[in-house]
């Protein structure tokens, strides 16, 4: 089977090995075939010709696609481009994501449909119908209202946070404007991160386009979660198209944008804190360093956590599709929590805050602390 | 420099048959047991052969004295840490053979770790090259480091190879009364730390700055000229961590330990503790492997 | 009977034990450039299991070869076995525990399976670490480093892996387990413990080490200097060690890997240089300052045009993050590299260090140098792309020679990366017959039947004329 990759990029790879440690299904496995270096040599193997049995897919479908492994390679391989197209392939050859999965990825897209469906669980979680071991969290039968106030930065809502978490969006609002801002917030579906990764490009471009069309201008388009932010960065080569390249350059990570801004005054809340680098703004976006310089002046103490940014295991929808694994590597994550011992977990992904949240963690987004610090309407406590 | 004569000479006379025990100074000779009557003396070849200072290396007949190369190295400003007690008389082959570390060990390691090439002649009188000359190299087995202690029961050092050290700018001994343990954890890198169970001596080395700082650390200690006797019935092998415990349990003055190294110096005799049975069975199967007739050095035991 | 997988599975459970055609080719080779052929992946999580899987492979007539992290350079833990006849390949992954710590004896237990960097990370409250630090050490383990008696750049003061390693339990290719050295400093015996760090998997399987912590020094201080000459900075180092001053690391760049690496860093690496070094020192304040001033002023001596002293901890990690991202920057360059390992008597440096450029160049092949000067240690990187037909054969043509011409010097085959199954057959260059018996004696003590990894280290014309075919890429 030919894979859907680039071969100077499949050849990149010299098999050192560096990669293995921030891999976090090979550190809870310590299998080659859950490693960076493993799922390489496998498709090199099936790229040339060996058989793509069962074992291929799951080796590949294993991946949490944290990229951890593209920060460490030393021969800078684009593992995550690799990961991408060997699901395509295995998409297109009908060996991968069920029709419920497909489906499931499309109506994240379709945003009014997907906020009614998260009310109507909400509503059916309240009267006990939803079962705990799906490990949602309480979710939101009301949602505070986004407001425009000017047109100096764009905020992108997205799916599922805006339907879940949208008092995050309100503290990002409060903090952008807390600096002079004018901000927009602009709510247009799923950005394709979840599509994308996978292997449902054609699902994901559509998202993609429809997120590109709905921010014009070149006003900056600010994101406050780190997947979200990743992918739309890589909007040029997704879509491929000119105006997709010049939108990619005005996405930013809040916490990003926030660094280029004089920041606010505000009080110093008696915390400790550490800072959960998500993984597609550590090892993707790169950007992770801008959360220490906006969180430092607000609180106590920012503190590292030491595990040198290994993945949580929330992986966008991998905690859902592999709920075992997912739990087995933020049990590392726990256990690196614990040694800093902070009074709250400061991360900038939705989905690590709920996955971490559900074992017990207090996560909060960066911005709803610096929102609290700066003091403001009572809505945000959500 | 050169050798007092080749080696071929050496392994001629070592031959292949026969009992054949080895003889240096004699300053350790009962180590292990005494050597059966009938069996043939003979001594390695002594002399300095090459010595380079800036590899940090020195090829050496096993015969040397210390002494004698010490005298060598010295003019280069380095030596190497045997430092037996009778350096005069002790040969550098019978240093490495018995394997007993100087009292310096807990700066420069045990030594076994000074041996990077060893030229032996083995039981079938065939000469025989283990390590290499260069200070790093792992090209094949160790068989260096299983000939330090062995007793000459695996082979005779003729030749060998011994990675040097420069010698310290500065160097002070003191003596107090502290808790060794307290004594050691105070020092960064000490080059020795002695306990009688009264009387701590330690021995600091490096940049004159460096050992005048370390020696204002401990207080109350005063300088004196070197460390006190040697007991020299026997030597003990015990964990670092047990020393004190082990110290307490004695009478002051009755041994002398090498804090943070484990080895106790007694005054009576010791028979060394038996090793579990897997690991005796190993030592018998080296042995064979290497010596099956236990030609070499007849009624000195390793284990 | 029971196939080799039904046995090993019923020994270790469903999840332990591996035999999917795709899974195990993900184990037939490590980071060197040959591959061989796995008949089965186990992974043990104690010593009682590696005995039962020592039992099942002696049964069924299968040889065991023993994988840590698959970080090693010469083939150590690539499975070789004829058709039908495959290794189990025991990985040790899975006996990742940190045993317990000794702070006042600053010793640990530890299982095989540790990472390097994780065992020093864990021990760093304690002021403490584990001193060698091969260029891997963020991924190989320390049951890697036992097998290879890995180096790495502060080897030069605080020596190689084996001076670090106080005991190992083992399991033997019988099935006992026997712990080798011990808790005090010479336990009775011979040093089974020494004659076991650095048998590369040949003499049985390493089920928790002891190794040695090690203060974490109170000064350090890091210094770069170019020269006009790789002649002239290959004499800085013996001038350095002949003066008495023996450094932490002692680090060479050839101009080619300095202009690689600042192109991808942007350390401040001078790009014009024909040769940097890069020297730390580390110990007490006193003993520092005097060390680097010597070390500026022979520098200085010796024709460097600048040496540059790192004012801070910023400064320091820069120079060093140049120096780590050498093989990062070559791989930039080329899609493949292939990085040799020999030992020359420092005295001799700068002059094989020539004729290293001339053998390049005579085969075609692209060679940069980055290495552990202090030690003589070489490392000379060729590049190609394996893609290329007669690339990867034109690398083995100048690697073959780079080793004639650095024992021709007085050198050894290997610094650190050892023997394997890379340059087993270049063995007898270094040894003669009666040397490389004596090696075959030691092992055939430990392992008889030759159990484990069988084919490593020794060349098997040593072994009655048992001359096997080779796997590709393997050197002939």
């Amino acid at each position: 089977m030919r894979l859907e990759v680039d071969d100077d990029e499949l050849a990149a790879c010299v098999s050192c090995g560096l990669c293995l440690p921030h891999c976090p299904t090979y550190r809870v496995t310590g299998e080659e075939s859950a490693s960076p270096r493993g799922r390489i040599a496998a498709m090199r193997a099936v790229h040339a010709g060996a058989e793509a049995g069962p074992a291929f897919t799951s080796f590949m479908d294993l991946c949490v696609q944290c990229r951890g492994c593209e920060a460490a390679c030393p021969s800078g391989v684009p593992f995550g481009r690799l990961m991408e197209g060997a699901r395509r392939t295995l998409v297109a050859e009908r060996r991968y994501q069920p029709w419920w999965r497909r489906a499931g990825y499309r109506l994240l897209g379709h945003h009014r449909l997907l906020l009614a469906a998260s009310s109507a669980a909400a509503l059916a979680q309240r009267a006990g119908l939803v079962p705990a071991r799906l490990g949602l969290p309480r979710l939101p039968v009301r949602r505070p209202r986004l407001d425009a106030s000017g047109t100096d930065a764009w905020l992108f809502t997205g799916c599922v946070m805006d339907a879940w978490m949208r008092p995050t969006h309100a503290a990002a609002l409060r903090a952008m404007e807390a600096t002079g801002a004018g901000v927009t917030p602009v709510g247009a579906g799923c950005c394709g991160a979840l599509a994308e990764h996978a292997g449902l490009a054609e699902v994901a471009g559509g998202q993609a386009a429809r997120v590109v069309a709905s921010m014009t201008g070149t006003a900056p388009v600010v994101v406050d979660s780190a997947g979200c932010g990743a992918v739309m960065k890589d909007y040029g080569r997704l879509l491929g198209t000119p105006g997709a390249q010049a939108f990619a350059g005005r996405v930013m990570d809040v916490s990003e944008w926030l660094a280029t801004r004089p920041l606010p005054t505000g009080r110093r809340l008696p915390l400790r804190v550490a800072v959960q680098d998500p993984c597609h703004l550590r090892h993707v976006q790169r950007a992770h360093a801008h959360v220490r310089t906006v969180l430092t002046p607000y609180v106590e103490e920012v503190v590292e956590l030491d595990d040198d940014g290994l993945c949580c295991g929330a992986g966008g929808a991998y905690a859902t599709v592999h709920p075992d694994m997912a739990a087995r590597i933020r049990a590392l994550k726990l256990e690196a929590i614990a040694g800093a011992r902070p009074d709250v977990v400061a991360s900038s992904n939705p989905g690590c805050a709920m996955h971490l949240a559900a074992a017990g963690v207090v996560v909060r987004h960066p911005v709803e602390i610096i929102a609290e610090a700066l003091g403001g309407p009572e809505a945000l406590g959500g | 420099m050169g050798l007092s004569r080749p080696l071929a000479d050496f392994a001629a006379e070592v031959g292949a048959e026969g009992p054949v025990a080895v003889v240096g100074g004699r300053t350790q000779w009962d180590v292990g047991g005494p050597v059966a009557p009938d069996a043939r003396l003979v001594s390695a070849p002594a002399g300095v052969v090459d010595h380079q200072p800036a590899d940090m290396t020195v090829r050496v007949g096993a015969g040397t004295t210390v002494a004698e190369l010490t005298e060598a190295l010295a003019a280069a400003g380095q030596f190497v840490p045997l430092d037996p007690a009778q350096p005069g008389r002790a040969t550098v082959g019978g240093v490495l053979s018995v394997g007993h570390s100087g009292l310096r060990r807990l700066r420069y390691g045990p030594v076994r770790d000074t041996l990077l090439e060893a030229r032996y002649v083995s039981a079938a009188g065939r000469l025989v090259k283990a390590g290499g000359p260069v200070v790093k190299n792992v090209s094949g087995f160790d068989l260096c480091r299983l000939l330090v202690g062995a007793l000459g029961t695996l082979g005779l050092l003729a030749e060998v190879v011994l990675r040097v050290q420069p010698v310290p700018a500065a160097r002070r001994w003191l003596r107090g009364r502290a808790d060794p343990d307290v004594v050691l954890a105070r020092l960064y890198r000490p080059s020795s730390v002695l306990w009688d169970g009264d009387s701590v001596w330690v021995l600091v080395e490096g940049h004159p700055a460096d050992v005048a700082e370390l020696a204002g650390r401990l207080a109350g200690f005063a300088e004196v000229d070197g460390p006190p006797p040697l007991p020299a019935g026997g030597r003990l092998s015990v964990a670092p961590t047990d020393l004190n415990r082990f110290g307490n349990e004695r009478q002051a003055g009755t041994f002398l330990a090498e804090v943070g190294v484990g080895t106790v110096h007694l005054h009576d005799k010791v028979t060394p503790p038996s090793p579990e049975p897997s690991v005796l069975d190993l030592n018998h199967r080296v042995r064979a492997a290497f010596d099956p007739d236990h030609r070499f050095n007849p009624g000195r035991r390793v284990a | 009977m029971r196939t080799l997988l039904e046995d090993l599975t019923a020994a270790l459970g469903a999840g332990a034990v591996k035999g999917d055609p795709l899974e195990l080719a993900l184990y037939a080779r490590d980071a060197s450039v040959m591959e061989g052929s796995a008949g089965c992946v186990c992974f043990p999580t104690d010593a009682a299991q590696v005995q039962a899987v020592v039992g099942v492979a002696r049964a069924h007539g299968r040889s065991v070869v023993p994988r840590g992290s698959g970080t090693g350079l010469a083939g150590g833990a690539v499975p070789i076995g004829k058709p039908g006849a495959e290794p189990v390949v025991v990985v040790t992954t899975r006996m990742n525990r940190i045993l317990s710590v000794d702070a006042a004896a600053r010793t640990a237990w530890v299982e095989p399976g540790v990472l390097n960097l994780d065992l020093s990370r864990a021990v760093a409250h304690l002021g403490l670490h584990f001193a060698p630090d091969p260029s891997s050490q963020q991924a190989c383990s320390v049951g890697g480093n036992v097998a290879n008696n890995s180096g790495g750049p502060h080897c030069l003061a605080y020596g190689v892996t084996t001076a670090h390693v106080l005991a190992v339990e083992v399991v033997l290719s019988d099935g006992s387990v026997a712990r080798l050295g011990g808790t005090d400093p010479d336990p009775t015996g011979y040093d089974l413990r020494g004659a076991f760090v650095g048998s590369e998997g040949t003499m049985g399987l390493a089920t928790a080490v002891l190794v040695r912590l090690t203060p974490l020094p109170p000064a350090v201080r890091t210094l770069l200097a170019d020269f006009p000459s790789a002649e002239s900075a290959a004499e800085t180092v013996s001038a350095v060690i002949a003066a008495g001053v023996v450094p932490a690391a002692l680090e060479m760049m050839d101009q080619r890997i300095t202009v690689a690496v600042e192109d991808f860093v942007h350390a401040g690496f001078p790009t014009d240089a024909a040769a940097v070094l890069l020297a730390e020192i580390d110990g007490l304040p006193g003993g520092v300052d005097a060390a680097v001033a010597t070390v500026v002023e022979l520098a200085r001596r010796h024709g460097a045009r600048q040496v540059r002293v790192a004012a801070d901890e910023a400064e320091r990690a820069l120079l060093w993050k140049g120096r780590k991202s050498a093989f990062g920057a070559v791989a930039r360059i080329a899609p493949d590299y292939y990085l040799h390992d020999a030992v020359v008597p420092r005295t001799r440096l700068s002059e094989v260090l020539q004729r290293v450029y001339e053998i390049a160049d005579a085969n075609h092949v692209g060679v940069m140098n980055v290495f552990h000067a202090g030690d003589g240690n070489l490392h000379p990187l060729f590049l190609f792309d394996r893609r290329v037909p007669g690339a990867l054969e034109r690398v083995h043509e100048a690697a073959g020679e780079v080793l004639r011409i650095c024992l021709d010097a007085g050198g050894v085959l290997s610094g650190e990366h050892g023997i394997g199954l890379e340059k087993r057959d270049y063995m007898p260059l270094l040894f003669s017959e009666d040397d490389l018996a004596a090696q075959d004696a030691l092992r055939r003590a430990f392992d008889p039947e030759r159990l484990f990894n069988p084919d490593k280290v020794l060349p098997s014309g040593s072994r009655c004329g048992d001359i096997r075919s080779l796997p590709e890429g393997v050197w002939v």
